[in-house]
Formats: structure tokens, sequence, C-alpha cells
């Protein structure tokens, strides 16, 4: 919401800087860090995310990208990488389990009431500076969902933040298939202009449909499981592949995890009921809002709670938030989390989750864990990362002070036990950054002076997509024009993600 | 009615004859290039020898060849200090779109069961065909094309035709030689896909359909006495595909698009031609990663506009860009991926040379970049023992060309096709010397009359030129002079639209009049020398 208003402002202004701005650090050029044999972290205080607590003057083991120990006076290796922990704090990387950050070429496929053929994983936008941005803020798995424009939308991805990786080497080796699903204004299409009417146009209309796509599904997986093998199914046509009630069987059978968003109390159990009557488990609700009203009916069906801190009444549905809603959750059993929804909110996580304290009264440790730990459980991921444990992903974030303070900010932050962040290297690069500009503009210049120079193309970014209306503010903000598609989508259709 | 029919009657009557006329056109005989260098396939070169055509096709090439009588023989004897005139083989081009004209009316109804994207069963044919644009290709030597579809996912398949006047009745070569797809198509308004992913999963589903489909037929008419699967239109087409029989040509973006469809054709045990953008160079080796084809266009972008060494507003990314795009072809050879290149994105198909100059100055083999336009597009396109070379039994496709091919602006004389000669504007010997300041009115139709300063320097022959114009300094990209003429050329793009302007000007003394055409119509010219621009202030 807060890129909208920027936009928005600038929108009215009418910036007329001509600055063609891009990062000027790219993707491409940035190798993999090395990940060296041992790391050992000295005399630090380690947040461990776990039963272990806020470790004071604790020493933490990397061996091979894997945390090999958190303790106290550690015996490293030989040749160990030494960081001086001392007035360091150490906490999990942080994990956003609802972004939209890096993917490319539209957050949603609007179209249809149900997408569930599409997928994040063929579009993540391994060149998004945003991956860089939320290192530097301490964030080091991300979950891209599709937008929240239809009832049952595309199929998610989690993401480790490997800037410079290709897309495919981003994903979370084994993280489990989720896909997102919207109830409420979105879908319904409460704010949408009138150009096409979709159906269906109200709460029970969504909560219809879904219900009818489950029954397809459940069909679809029968005819499937009825083709005999083998001799006896050579002679039978076999059914018509469905890659979208494919991915909803999935559901049924357990394979998928479901992410919904969601708002109010009553659309909240409507979805916990229809999932029980088809007999799986809502994995998360996103937004939600009113989950403070139901959190009991949440905890007991066993989904978790996904939620903004103080982000609400941007919207009639959401005019029932408030800032106790984590603190209530999870007081009442939920697994709560604390999520970004936003590439710009996303660096500054560890600040969402101070304000957990102030709403609700929740202990540091457990409000670090809203980013952390229990994110990382809602991902189904929280055997691997999300806390400081033996065993776990070298994931890990060195702050200059505590991690939910104002003033604290973020020295260094680790995946897989590679240091792609580091604040020193990110300052000392400037200089050499500057020198390579003013190398190419000498370059530019020489190739000017040589006015028998054919200048027969000139260097035109291929266009991606729809050409939305600020477009031509995007470089202002540092985002490219298709980072830009879904906040221009929420700000002109009044949506929220 | 009576009266429409009698009209329609007469039309007939009065096309029945033009068309027998049309196909009895000059049936090709027998022509002899004489005295001319030979670039008979890359690195294989005759210094001085002949080409015997018979009939639109190469009958004999070499330095003692005995030409026959009824030959008609074009020396290209030159003066004694004077370079040999050099003949080329025809280029192909692999990349050249042709919009489906009529397409829209299908577009209002498309049936059930059939996705207005998804048109497979489509194939490039005559009424597509556009003599204009494979005119411009002609002149800037390019003797044979892949011509696909232009709209849709899945847009078609393409043929390759020769580049000769005459449609495609008279170029035709192979029909049904790739499929061609784009998942940058979307349809309109909330329509699916209106997204890329939504984009990428309708391909899939659709591969998947008419994989099920081929399978589903094949059993049912085997073993009919069951429920029969419902039929998809248009989706037989994609079979040779999947037998390997036929590539398919897929548009990428930028590099990310470049893996999408390196992985997405993995997936689909598919080893695709893509069209590439010319940032390649950027993740080589994870392109390398997948067996594919390259199309690649060399659109390297001219200098950014830069005031002066502390400016600001040119991003760095720009920059880098600039310069390392020439070295883009160079890059993916040495990598070893199977490259040919594309006038794709260029302004006008004969910029090529010049922007394979610059590549070929970064390191890349002038062989291996002609081979990238001839011997490499024929052996995949499957008629390499018919084009791309100048051998006995191959089509008479030739360049004639003074001087070197990949230069700035080749001086092609004269492009042959199937034996057909094609003359582009001879160059006399400069009979004047232009350079100095011109003013000039350039009148255009309706709009009036426009003032502007036209700024030539070097020598006759070397010369470049500069236009001001509105306020805005144009550079040409060609400029030449012939006998008291001189010609030259703008990238159009400079002021917003495709293709060229050209200018022709005579000049007597001091004083010069002429016209050009662009795209935004022609125009006349006149004015006179007012000064030498390296001389005076302002």
């Amino acid at each position: 919401m807060r890129n909208s208003l920027i936009l928005i402002c600038l929108l009215l202004t009418g910036l007329s800087a001509a600055a063609d701005w891009a990062p000027d650090i790219e993707s491409w050029l940035s190798e993999t860090p090395p990940q060296p044999t041992a790391v050992i972290i000295r005399s630090a205080t380690v947040w461990t995310g776990s039963e272990d607590g806020i470790l004071e003057s604790a020493d933490l083991l990397i061996r091979n990208g894997r945390i090999a120990a958190v303790g106290s006076s550690l015996r490293a290796p030989r040749g160990a990488l030494e960081i001086d922990g001392e007035g360091r704090h150490v906490t999990p990387g942080i994990i956003d389990a609802h972004s939209h950050a890096a993917i490319i070429g539209g957050v949603n496929e609007s179209s249809h009431i149900s997408t569930a053929q599409v997928r994040i994983a063929d579009v993540i936008d391994a060149d998004s500076i945003n991956i860089y941005r939320q290192l530097a803020g301490g964030v080091t798995t991300i979950f891209l969902l599709h937008g929240s424009a239809n009832a049952i939308g595309g199929q998610s991805a989690t993401i480790k933040m490997r800037w410079g990786a290709e897309p495919r080497d981003l994903l979370l080796e084994g993280a489990p298939e989720g896909i997102k699903f919207a109830l409420g204004e979105n879908p319904k299409q409460s704010n949408w202009q009138p150009d096409e009417p979709r159906y269906p146009q109200t709460r029970h209309g969504v909560a219809q449909i879904i219900q009818e796509r489950f029954q397809q599904a459940r069909d679809y997986q029968r005819r499937i499981d009825e083709m005999p093998s083998g001799r006896d199914g050579r002679d039978r046509v076999p059914p018509r592949p469905d890659y979208e009630l494919a991915a909803i069987a999935e559901i049924l059978s357990g394979e998928r995890d479901v992410h919904a968003h969601s708002y109010r109390a009553d659309e909240i159990l409507m979805l916990i009921r229809l999932a029980e009557r088809f007999g799986f488990v809502v994995k998360t609700f996103q937004h939600v809002l009113e989950g403070y009203k139901v959190a009991p009916e949440i905890a007991e069906h066993g989904a978790g709670g996904s939620t903004f801190i103080d982000w609400w009444a941007f919207k009639y549905e959401a005019k029932d938030g408030i800032g106790y809603n984590p603190a209530l959750m999870h007081r009442a059993g939920v697994v709560t989390g604390l999520h970004s929804d936003n590439p710009e909110l996303a660096r500054r996580m560890n600040l969402e989750a101070a304000k957990a304290v102030r709403y609700g009264d929740v202990d540091p440790h457990t409000a670090l864990k809203m980013i952390t730990a229990w994110p990382a459980d809602q991902l189904g991921v929280g055997d691997r990362v999300g806390r400081l444990r033996e065993g776990f992903d070298a994931d890990l974030v060195i702050w200059n002070g505590h991690p939910l303070s104002v003033y604290s900010r973020v020295e260094q932050t680790w995946v897989d036990g590679r240091r792609y962040f580091d604040r020193e290297t990110d300052l000392a690069r400037r200089q050499a950054l500057a020198e390579e500009r003013q190398d190419l503009i000498a370059r530019v210049l020489e190739a000017n002076g040589n006015s028998n120079d054919n200048r027969e193309t000139q260097a035109e970014q291929p266009e991606q997509g729809r050409t939305f209306r600020s477009m031509a503010h995007a470089h202002l903000l540092g985002y490219r024009p298709w980072e830009l598609e879904h906040d221009e989508y929420c700000l002109f259709d009044d949506h929220n993600h | 009615m009576p009266r429409s029919r009698l009209l329609i009657t007469g039309l007939l009557m009065l096309a029945i004859p033009a068309a027998a006329e049309d196909l009895r056109q000059p049936v090709p005989d027998a022509h002899a290039l004489t005295n001319v260098r030979i670039v008979t396939a890359p690195g294989e070169v005759i210094d001085n020898g002949s080409i015997v055509v018979r009939d639109g096709l190469i009958e004999a090439v070499g330095a003692d060849i005995a030409i026959p009588p009824d030959a008609r023989v074009h020396d290209y004897q030159r003066g004694e200090d004077a370079d040999r005139i050099s003949v080329f083989p025809g280029l192909i081009e692999m990349h050249f779109s042709l919009e489906a004209s009529g397409e829209k009316d299908e577009e209002a109804e498309t049936p059930p069961g059939r996705h207005r994207l998804i048109q497979p069963d489509r194939s490039v044919n005559a009424a597509h065909w556009d003599d204009a644009r494979t005119g411009r290709l002609r002149e800037a030597g390019f003797t044979t094309v892949l011509a696909a579809p232009a709209e849709g996912l899945l847009k078609g398949q393409s043929v390759l035709a020769n580049t000769g006047s005459g449609g495609l009745t008279r170029n035709l070569l192979v029909t049904g030689v790739a499929q061609h797809a784009d998942w940058h198509a979307r349809a309109d308004g909330r329509m699916y896909p209106n997204s890329l992913m939504g984009a990428v999963a309708l391909l899939r589903q659709t591969l998947a359909d008419a994989r099920w489909q081929r399978q589903a037929r094949a059993i049912w008419s085997r073993q009919p006495n069951q429920p029969r699967p419902e039929w998809l239109e248009g989706l037989d087409s994609l079979a040779p595909i999947f037998d390997g029989d036929m590539p398919l040509v897929f548009a990428a973006r930028d590099t990310l698009d470049t893996l999408r469809i390196l992985d997405f054709a993995a997936d689909q045990g598919l080893e695709p031609i893509i069209v590439g953008h010319g940032q390649e160079y950027q993740r080589i080796d994870a392109i390398a990663r997948h067996p594919a084809r390259f199309i690649i266009p060399v659109n390297f972008p001219s200098a950014p506009d830069v005031r002066d060494e502390n400016d600001r507003d040119v991003g760095l990314e720009v920059l880098r860009h600039f310069k390392a795009a020439p070295d883009n072809p160079r890059r993916l050879i040495e990598a070893g991926l199977p490259v040919v290149f594309t006038t794709h994105e260029l302004g006008s198909p004969s910029d090529i040379f010049g922007q394979l100059a610059k590549a070929i100055e970064r390191g890349l083999d002038a062989d291996l970049a002609l081979a990238a336009l001839t011997t490499s597009p024929a052996e995949w396109l499957g008629v390499a023992d018919l084009a791309g070379r100048i051998a006995p039994g191959h089509m008479a496709n030739l360049i004639v060309v003074e001087g070197d091919l990949f230069t700035d602006s080749p001086s092609i004389s004269d492009v042959w096709v199937d034996g057909i000669r094609y003359a582009l504007a001879a160059l006399e010997p400069p009979s004047i010397d232009p350079a100095g300041t011109w003013a000039l009115t350039l009148t255009m139709g309706q709009m009036g009359d426009v003032d502007a300063q036209l700024i030539m320097r070097g020598t006759a022959q070397a010369l470049s030129g500069t236009l001001v114009i509105m306020g805005s300094e144009v550079p040409f990209s060609d400029m030449r002079v012939s006998g008291n003429r001189v010609q030259g050329r703008i990238d159009a793009s400079r002021f917003g639209a495709a293709g060229s302007i050209t200018f022709n000007l005579e000049v007597d003394g001091d004083q010069a009049r002429g016209g050009g055409s662009g795209p935004f119509g022609d125009f006349r010219a006149r004015g006179r020398r007012t000064g030498d621009p390296d001389q005076e202030q302002g």
C-alpha cells in the first residue's frame, strides 16, 4: 500500500526527472559468494528461534553451508573463518511468507476464476533488485504467491535469496508445493472496473465455485485412477490431461498446500468448513485481519495465520483489523507469522516484529519467531530454515544491535553458509562502481566523438507485457516496469494483494 | 444483381489473361559473371573466376571455366588498380514475420475448442506475402527467407522462399518448415491469458493436449467401441514437432526468457531454435546447458546520450550493455552454440553489415559471420544442397559487391535471385565534391516547407552527413556519391518510425535539388551550399 502512495504522489506531482535510473549492481554480474568449509561466529547474542531462546555470548559454527553447532566455547576447525560477534546479535534469516517481489510478466492471471494451472515457478525474476535489497534487510527466504484476483490462483514458489543465481536455482529444494486461494472482495470483483463481470460477484458465489472445482478435481482424479495400467490400459482412451484440475486434485491428496488470502471471520470459517468437508487442512490464511475473532477455530483446524501487524482499513473488508491480531492468534495456538506483501516493507520486517511486542506484549523472542521460525513452519520448511539449530541451513543475519530496535541494522546476511550481503563490502564497492561508470562514459563520449559513427539502433528495452499508466515513473523507484505492474494493478483497480 | 455480376465477369476476363501472362514472364536463361572474385562459401575464395548461371541454377563456377556461347556475359572487369568486384552467396534470413491478412475476421468467431492464440495449423500463404518487404531484404543481399506467421502464441508454420519478384508462386521452396511460438502473445482485456505465467501454462496445456489427442485417437480408431475422445482442431499439426521432424522456433525477450524457454523445452523433450535478443552474453553458461540453436539479432545499441563524464542520468545497466553488446555474437559462437544472425530489430536490413563489421572488429571471425548468414541456415533448413554456397546445382542466388561486404555501407551493385539479376542503383565515379554546409528547404506535401541544414564532411569517396532539422541533429547512416548525385539514408527510428528515410540530391556547383521518401511520405528538396562546417562559427 505504501508503495502505491508513493506512486500516487509521483503521478500527482508529475516529476519530470528524466533519469533512466537503474540499480548499479546486476544479478547476472554477481558471482555466487564462496561457501567456506567452516565459519565460526564468536561471543554473539544468538536468537535461536527455537526452544533454546536467546543465548548470550554464544558461538555459532557453520560447516559446509549448515549449522554445525550453537553453544558456548565451541572449538572451530583449523582454517575456519572467524567472525567477532562481540556486541552483535545473530538471528535466523527472515522468512517472508507473502511476497510478489521477484515475479516477471504479471502477478495475477486474472482472466478466469480458477487458474490453478499457472505456475509462479515459470516466471521467477532472478534479476529483481528486490532480492539484493531484501538481503540487506536480513531476508533469506520468500514465498512468491500469485495475486488474489481469482478464487483459485496459481501455484506458488518458495525461493531463497541467492542473488546472482538463475531462477531455477533460487527454488528452495524440497519445499512443499503450494497454491494461492483468495476470498472476498478481490475474487468477487468488488472494486474492479465493471468492464467484463465474471462469475461470481458474491461471497457465497466464491464458496460455491471453490467447492465445484474440488468436485471436478475429484472426478478428474477418479478417471485417472480408474485407467487400467499396463496391457489392460493399452486399448482404453485415456482421460485428457487437465493441469488445472490436476493441481486442485493435489490439494485433496495432501500434495499441495492452500494459502488463502482472506480478511473476514465469516469467509475464514467458510473455507475451514469447506476444507474439512473435502478432507484437507488449509495451510495458512493470509492477511487474516479478523483472525483474532475466530482464532480458536483456526487453531483447531490446524491452519497458520500470516498477517500484517498494522495495515488495515485500506478497503471495506479490512476495516476490523487490529494491531493485537498476531498476539491474539498466537495466544490461541495459531502458528502465527508476519508477512510483507510488499517489496519495500520486506526490507524491515524486524520492525514489524517489534510492533508485535508493542501490541499485545509478545516477548521479543516470540516476536522474532513470527518472522523466522513460524513462517518457515507455515511454508513446510521449518525443519530446514527459520531456526538456528544444528543441521539447519546456515541462513542467518548478523545485526549490529538488538534486532527489534529501530537503531539496529543488518551487517551481514548469510544464505547456505555463503555471505550474500555484507555492509562493508557493499560500501567498498561503491568506489569501484563509480570508476566503472567513468570508464564507460569515457567510452561513450569517445564513440560520440566519431560522428561518422552509425547510430542505427537506439537502445530500447524490450517492452514487457502491457503498458501501464505510471510506467514512465518506474525508474524513479528503481523498479523495472514489470515489477510495478502488480502495484499499479492494485492502485488503479483498487485491489489488494 | 445482374449489373454487378456482369462487372465481376468483366473483371475476371481481364484478370485471367493478365495472370497467365504473368506466369509466362521471362524464363531465366543463361548468364556468365566474369572477372570476379568469388567467395563460394565462407573461407573459400576464387580470386579471379567466372560463374555460369542457367535456368536459375548455377551451372559452373571456377577460375578457368568455359563460357557457353549462349550465355549473356556480365563482365565485371575493372581498372588496373581497382579492387576486383566480389560475388557472395545470397544470404538467408531465418526470422521474417508476415502478418496474416484477414486475421481479424477470423478472430471474431473462434469456434468452440479453439483458442485464438493457438494456430499451429496456420501456414504462410500467398495472400500474406509482402513483395515490398522481401524486396528490401533482397536489396540487402538476402535471397532466401524463412517466413512465419506473425500473430499468436503458437503462430503456425513457416515457409522457405526466395525473395525474387512475383510473389510466393515464383519463390516458394518448402512449406511446413518450422512451427513458431511466442509466449508474449496475450489475449485482449481480461481474457486468458493476460500474464506471462498464463501464457506459459496455456502452451504447456496445448502440448499436452496435442500428445494426448494423438494417443487417444490412435487408440480409439483401433478400438472404437468406447467413448469417443473429443477432437481439438489444429493440434494434429504439432505431431512433427514431437517426432523431431519439425523444429519449434521460439521467440525470447531477454536472458531470463531464454532460460525459461530452455527449461520448458527440456521438460517437453524438445530442442528449440530460439530467436534471441542480443543479451545472451549475460548468462551464457546457463544458456549453453540444454541443446538449442539461436537466431541472434545484431541490434547493438547506439551510444547513450551522455552530456559529460559526470552525467548521472544514464544507468550503469545501459552503459554496460552498450559496451558488451557487440561481443555477444562472438561470445555465443565461442561458447560452442549454433548461431545464425538475423536483421530482426534493425532499422533496415542492410544495417546488418555495419553491425557485423563492429562485431568482427571485436574479434568475431568474418568467415563464421558469413557462415551464420549462408551455410549454417541452409543446413538448419535442410537446403544445404541448394542454398548458402556458390556451387554447381545450387540456386543462382548471388550478391555482387564492390569491396568488402561486412562494412558500414557495402556497395552492393546487384543481387541475383534464381538467376534473375536485380540491379541496384549502380554507382558511377563521383564527379562532384559535395562537402560543406547546405541550407535546404524540404517540401512535404500538405505539411508545407521545412528548413533544414545538411552538413556533409569528408571526400566524395568517404562521405558522412548530418541533417539538422527542427532543432535536432540526425546523422545519416549511409551516404555516398554517384556521378553528380548524393544518396543518403537515415534510420527512421530517429523520428519514431520504422524503416529508412532516403535522400537523393543532384548537385550542380553550389546548388542542389532532389527529394526523398520515408515512412511519412515523399518530399522534395532544394537548396544551396552556404559554407564549410569546419571553417565557420556555428
